[in-house]
């Protein structure tokens, strides 16, 4: 019998191709972002960041003692994402965007889409949803944040992780964070909270596709 | 006579969606076309629609008589391995996943290599790039045909790694351990006459000819076609590859993949960009990046050769 992690990484496979395929997701890897479209990104990637906290917590507070360890882990990750919001106005300020302007910026229907699904999913689905949306983050920030990091500083000629903080950082800091949170999928026994994981995956891969497909 | 794949019996007819099917009645054949887009690659759902046409197709001896391979993607066969989900799992420290994906590539393999067995005379058409576990792949074929313009190697080891899906003993057997041992553990890229004049290809046809070649393969053949099968099953026995030795390799391999490090990662997200560029119409692609990892990582002996004598002193 695989183990949790596998299994989702099998059911969910498709779900990621299709980001992975994506013909914006595609071109953006081969020649980088035009300087508007990535723009666009940072702003949308703002709100998700921003809500990544929120929607833990409110997570972790459902969360019983059967899955004690996943809220552990949640107290912790929450510690390390703290403020990470802030990195991605300094990389929207580093290409012209000002922090008013980005804090104004009323965010797409997928994003709101997003967010909104993931507070629902930890509120009235089913608490362990969060860590769906987890697993599709670390998937598109430690598989593909570091080669969109470098394609975006190569077509806009950007000085070191001027500009890229968030993505490049994250490239670096989810290698740690993937195989920890292999370990505590892999804890999770309860056949509903898997159920839940992988729904919550699926949902999170779709609607940031979808989002990505609207720059 | 061509007809759509629909002819065949119902277990022919699945709703495949990274494979094409198309049935020659008058010769039995059934030609398997990749059209996994827009990176031609084993993902998880390709390698398990391939399984399938092969565990129908074992299920049903005698009902198709000849299998050709090809792709469907302009100027790419297979680039081997899903970069991204192999990226994915080396970060995550899963090995029983990783081996999982090893199996299931073997599991392919295997079916090709007991084509014969099972009465089937398989031929692969090459007519553009093949990497890696794409290469693997085709090694176990009767015959396989490279288009002029088609390059295929095992770049494995310019990112630390090793081909884990066959190469070492498909590639002894049909070429010779020095052969492997060049190709493997140089990480060389090869046009498709450079493979033929090693004994990994057996025709090499001109741009465009590759049809009208897997044609004449199989219509010189079929006359012959009990005796062909009955003199592989015996070549196959002579030089026999087990099933036990692809998935003991599969091991090492995937014990090899948890060693990576982030520069080796980084390398293969460079090529992933890489194949990004080639499908999306640039005229240099996958090929040519790993060419420049290896001028690059040459380069680079030769630096460390020059400053020993040094070091030394």
């Amino acid at each position: 019998m695989t183990a949790f992690f596998g299994q989702l990484v099998l059911r969910t496979d498709e779900a990621r191709r299709a980001f992975e395929t994506h013909p914006t997701v595609v071109d953006a890897l081969a020649r980088g972002l035009s300087v508007e479209r990535y723009r666009s990104l940072l702003l949308e990637l703002y709100h998700v960041v921003w809500h990544f906290n929120p929607v833990s917590a409110a997570a972790a507070s459902r969360l019983d003692d059967g899955l004690r360890d996943v809220r552990y882990y949640l107290y912790g990750h929450m510690h390390e994402e703290q403020g990470h919001e802030q990195w991605v106005l300094d990389d929207l300020d580093a290409v012209g965007v000002p922090r008013a302007q980005a804090l104004a910026h009323a965010p797409l229907p997928h994003t709101l889409a997003l967010v909104g699904y993931n507070y629902w999913a930890a509120e009235r689905r089913h608490p362990a949803s969060v860590l769906g949306m987890l697993y599709v983050l670390e998937v598109i920030a430690s598989v593909y944040g570091g080669a969109f990091a470098s394609a975006v500083q190569e077509s806009l000629l950007l000085d070191g992780q001027r500009g890229v903080s968030f993505l490049a950082s994250h490239a670096d800091l989810d290698m740690q964070h993937m195989a920890t949170l292999r370990e505590v999928l892999d804890g999770v026994g309860d056949e509903a909270a898997r159920e839940a994981v992988v729904e919550s995956a699926r949902v999170n891969f779709h609607h940031f596709t979808a989002l990505v497909g609207q720059l | 006579m061509t007809i759509a794949a629909g002819g065949l019996p119902q277990l022919l007819g699945r709703p495949y969606r990274y494979l094409r099917l198309e049935w020659t009645s008058e010769l039995a054949l059934l030609r398997v076309r990749q059209c996994v887009r827009p990176v031609p690659c084993f993902s998880l759902a390709g390698l398990a629609e391939l399984q399938s046409v092969l565990d129908d197709l074992h299920a049903n001896r005698g009902l198709v008589r000849h299998l050709v391979l090809s792709s469907d993607v302009d100027g790419v066969f297979n680039f081997g391995g899903d970069l991204a989900l192999f990226v994915l799992l080396v970060r995550a420290r899963d090995r029983d996943s990783l081996r999982l994906y090893g199996r299931r590539c073997i599991d392919l393999v295997w079916g090709m290599e007991r084509a014969a067995a099972h009465d089937l005379h398989t031929v692969a058409l090459v007519q553009g790039d093949t990497l890696g576990g794409g290469l693997e792949t085709v090694l176990p074929f009767h015959h396989i045909i490279f288009e002029r313009r088609a390059q295929g190697g095992f770049p494995e080891v310019l990112f630390n790694l090793f081909p884990g899906m066959g190469a070492w003993p498909f590639t002894i057997r049909r070429a010779g351990l020095a052969v492997a041992s060049e190709m493997i553990l140089s990480g060389r890229i090869y046009g498709a006459e450079e493979l033929r004049q090693r004994g990994l290809v057996d025709t090499v046809a001109d741009d465009g000819a590759g049809e009208a070649a897997v044609e004449q393969v199989v219509r010189s053949v079929e006359p012959r076609w009990r005796g062909t099968l009955a003199a592989l099953r015996a070549q196959r026995d002579t030089v026999p590859v087990t099933r036990e030795s692809l998935l003991a390799i599969v091991d090492l391999w995937a014990d090899a993949a948890l060693a990576l490090g982030e520069r080796d990662l980084r390398l293969m997200e460079r090529l992933a960009r890489a194949q990004a560029r080639k499908v999306g119409g640039a005229d240099e692609g996958a090929v040519e990046e790993l060419k420049r990892i290896e001028l690059a990582s040459a380069w680079r002996g030769e630096r460390a050769a020059e400053r020993a004598p040094d070091a030394l002193a």
